[in-house]
């Protein structure tokens, strides 16, 4: 497992749109993002990094370092 | 009455309003971020538990402030209000404000969808809250300037911090990254504290209403 919490969520659903195994689902009653397939997890950072409000956490301890272009 | 005894009201405030929620921010069970993202949630929390602080640091304190020179108290008050709004005011940009640093989205884009995302309850209640606090602010700035009673003020005054503590607190325990089963509970217990205050002069105690309305 790489996503390890989500706090503080906005729930405007931008992770769950970033995520491409869909690990992560809106709750619809308290309109907030959880973790619903931790296991799905491939330590992309889509999440992470489209989360306005840096609410989820990535385990560091098995995360892998992210390689952006600046071209 | 000596010099320790004057100031021995701002010790349990200190404790309560200002150490345990930041100690508590430090020590617990909460994800590591930058120190840059620590510094900027310790100043919003902060802020936030000495806006609750100040009911406690009012003429509606009783309790504990009894025999206390009520213009220092007040001048404290002011100080704490005029030094907190600004950090509460700002703390929706301290949010994106590290974007500016790491790859992700983009501050502005961030800062837009966080004001657009009127799905969230947390967030509509964090700019209801945001609105009474800038009114609270502007009507304790421009007190002599609005044509009020001084009495009509400070009643105006208790119940608009009295809504925006309700709105506020909510908009905390709803959103709060550091908010846990603890923080919460805490958070509301410290907010009610304020709240018997205020219920306790306005409407319970008829006594203590007349006193503190002819000082």
């Amino acid at each position: 497992m790489s996503i390890s919490k989500i706090r503080g969520c906005i729930g405007c659903g931008e992770c769950v749109q970033a995520c491409p195994t869909d690990v992560i689902r809106l709750n619809k009653s308290d309109v907030k993002a959880y973790i619903a397939y931790p296991d799905d997890c491939q330590m992309c950072h889509l999440c992470r990094m489209s989360c306005p409000v840096d609410a989820i956490t990535i385990s560091p301890e098995k995360s892998i370092p992210v390689i952006i272009s600046w071209g | 009455m000596n010099n320790k005894s004057k100031l021995y009201y701002l010790v349990p405030c200190g404790i309560f309003y200002l150490a345990v929620p930041l100690i508590y921010m430090i020590v617990g069970d909460f994800p590591s971020r930058t120190v840059l993202k620590e510094i900027l949630s310790l100043a919003t929390v902060g802020a936030f538990f000495l806006f609750l602080g100040q009911f406690y640091l009012s003429r509606i304190n009783t309790v504990t402030l009894k025999g206390q020179n009520y213009s220092k108290v007040v001048k404290l008050h002011k100080i704490i209000g005029y030094v907190c709004i600004p950090i509460i005011f700002l703390h929706p940009f301290f949010i994106v404000l590290p974007r500016y640093f790491e790859a992700s989205l983009d501050p502005v884009d961030a800062f837009w969808l966080i004001l657009t995302t009127f799905d969230s309850k947390g967030i509509i209640l964090g700019l209801i809250a945001m609105a009474l606090m800038i009114l609270i602010g502007i009507t304790a700035i421009l007190r002599k300037r609005i044509h009020m009673k001084y009495k009509t003020w400070r009643t105006m005054h208790a119940f608009l911090s009295l809504a925006f503590i309700f709105v506020a607190t909510w908009h905390a325990v709803d959103l709060g990254r550091h908010m846990d089963t603890f923080f919460s509970e805490y958070t509301i217990f410290m907010s009610s504290i304020g709240v018997v205050f205020l219920m306790r002069t306005y409407f319970f105690n008829n006594e203590n209403k007349e006193k503190t309305h002819e000082e």
